[in-house]
């Protein structure tokens, strides 16, 4: 299936969508930020899919992404976000080419069909 | 109000002043009339007494020529005594006419000033009030004028900066507030996230755990589910209270939007064999919509209807044109809602009552956050209810002509 970069400052978060996305059968990879996120792609090439939370310490999701995608990685993103129905006053997002958002608590069921979406 | 000394004496003394004046003025005139009057009188008495004797001396002939040039020249002085009494008349006349026209105009022009010291401040103090009672915090008088005015000046801008230092405090506290709800709301919802997606996980290997097991777990998952609504509605009210809460409205096609609502309802209705009639005029109009706000609308009062009413219960949706807007009505034959719960239903924290609230999961800020929702479309949201035979919400949202590009419905004329 899809290889999957998973970035969540909670590492229990982070242990709920690796064991879903696991028994999905996709391949997960995890990072602890915005920061690690650049690096792991930078270091092993891009995955599939980039799944990333919104708000992290360090470095944010959106920054990881605006940071990626000035490096020309065109890798579909998908944020998570804590918010509910609004922005984070981000004005580039449209820039950004982020292929979707989901919110806290994650809903599953529209989270595989996003992925199978994006990798078809 | 009492008037100062200040006001009181320079009204007593400008009264004192006008009186003295205009008494003096025509106590002096009379006097002087008088005295003239008299002065004349002696003088023309004592003129004919030389003209009687100058007549006598002519008749016994003593010294005629003299006694003759006497009676001409007393004749000719009580002329000039005659023309001068005459003058002297008019010129008292003109002085206490002048005096009494002088006296009024200073009397007239100390209470013009008078007025004219009062007017401007309190024009001022009008006009500021009503500033001020319009919301406009910063009213304020420019205090002078009598100290009358000044005094009540000064108050009211006591009163207005009194005023605006506890709104300040006041919107400070709401600041607060509301950032602490937004912040407590991020922070919650990362652990709730992790609550909820391990106990769905445990759900999905309900084989492996034993009947009593599984019935916890979903205790645990409807539990976290209520608080993640509750966590939703929180943020949603402090938005709204903040002015945060955005709509984003796109032209919508009515009938559209009430069908998907209806949709995702479906499921829970037959879960509970509640029957859901919907019925929507054709031709429904446009509505300018954010459609997920309006659906969380529409989902929250068939989520009422759905909890509120008895298994078996009928619940109806009908939309229509009404005027110049789109009319949706909610209508069930539940229980109903008494009277002076109805007046307060869409306050929040209100619910039902207690006993069905703890079989019931809403949050009690549905309705509050629904009236806001559709107040931001620019519409009306409203209840009527028969205790015992059923209850009914009433939306109503601003219609919109159709985009020209939009696929129409085909037209029936049919009245529903």
């Amino acid at each position: 299936m899809a290889r999957i970069l998973v970035a969540d400052d909670s590492e229990t978060i982070l242990l709920l969508l690796r064991t879903r996305l696991e028994m999905e059968g996709h391949e997960v990879e995890t990072a602890a930020d915005g920061q690690e996120t650049v690096e792991k792609v930078q270091a092993a090439g891009p995955p599939d899919i980039l799944l990333l939370d919104a708000m992290m310490p360090r470095k944010s999701g959106i920054d990881a992404v605006r940071e990626l995608r000035a490096a020309g990685v065109e890798t579909p993103v998908l944020i998570v976000s804590a918010h509910t129905g609004e922005g984070d006053g981000n004005d580039d997002r449209d820039d950004l080419r982020i292929d979707g958002y989901l919110t806290k608590p994650i809903d599953f069921d529209q989270l595989f069909t996003k992925i199978a979406e994006l990798t078809t | 109000m009492r008037l100062s000394p200040s006001l009181a004496n320079r009204l007593t003394i400008g009264f004192a002043i006008a009186f003295a004046v205009l008494t003096g003025l025509a106590v002096i005139g009379v006097a002087r009339f008088l005295q003239q009057r008299q002065d004349y009188e002696n003088a023309t008495a004592r003129s004919y007494q030389r003209e009687i004797d100058a007549r006598e001396r002519l008749a016994n002939d003593q010294r005629p020529a003299a006694a003759r040039a006497v009676i001409i020249s007393q004749q000719r002085q009580r002329h000039e005594l005659r023309d001068e009494i005459s003058g002297e008349t008019r010129d008292t006349a003109l002085l206490v006419g002048a005096g009494l026209i002088a006296g009024l105009t200073g009397a007239a022009l100390l209470f013009t000033g008078l007025i004219a010291s009062m007017r401007r401040p309190l024009e001022d103090l009008v006009e500021a009030s009503g500033r001020l009672a319009g919301g406009d915090l910063d009213a304020r008088v420019k205090v002078g004028g009598l100290s009358e005015t000044a005094t009540l000046g000064s108050a009211f801008n006591e009163m207005a900066e009194e005023l605006q230092r506890r709104a300040g405090e006041r919107d400070q506290l709401d600041r607060m507030k509301d950032e602490f709800v937004l912040t407590a709301s991020h922070e919650l919802r990362s652990p709730l996230t992790s609550v909820q997606g391990f106990a769905e996980l445990l759900l999905l290997e309900r084989e492996k755990l034993s009947p009593q097991q599984a019935e916890t777990v979903e205790v645990i998952l409807e539990n976290t589910r209520h608080l993640v609504r509750l966590l939703n509605d929180l943020l949603d009210l402090a938005r709204s209270d903040a002015g945060r809460l955005t709509i984003r409205p796109k032209p919508t096609a009515a009938a559209n939007l009430i069908e998907e609502a209806t949709r995702t309802m479906r499921a829970q209705f037959d879960s509970r064999d509640q029957r859901l009639a919907v019925e929507i005029e054709p031709d429904l109009p446009w509505i300018e919509a954010d459609r997920d706000r309006i659906r969380q609308v529409l989902v929250n009062l068939l989520t009422n209807a759905h909890e509120y009413c008895p298994q078996g219960a009928h619940i109806g949706v009908q939309a229509r044109r009404a005027y110049a807007e789109v009319e949706i009505d909610v209508i069930d034959d539940g229980p109903g809602i008494p009277a002076e719960q109805l007046e307060h239903i869409f306050e929040r924290f209100t619910r039902g009552d207690a006993g069905e609230t703890q079989r019931v999961g809403g949050t009690g800020l549905g309705l509050a956050i629904s009236k806001s929702l559709v107040e931001l479309h620019g519409g009306t949201i409203g209840a009527t209810s028969t205790p015992g035979s059923g209850s009914t919400f009433r939306v109503r949202l601003p219609s919109i002509a159709a985009p020209a590009a939009a696929p129409t419905q085909p037209s029936r004329t049919e009245a529903s």
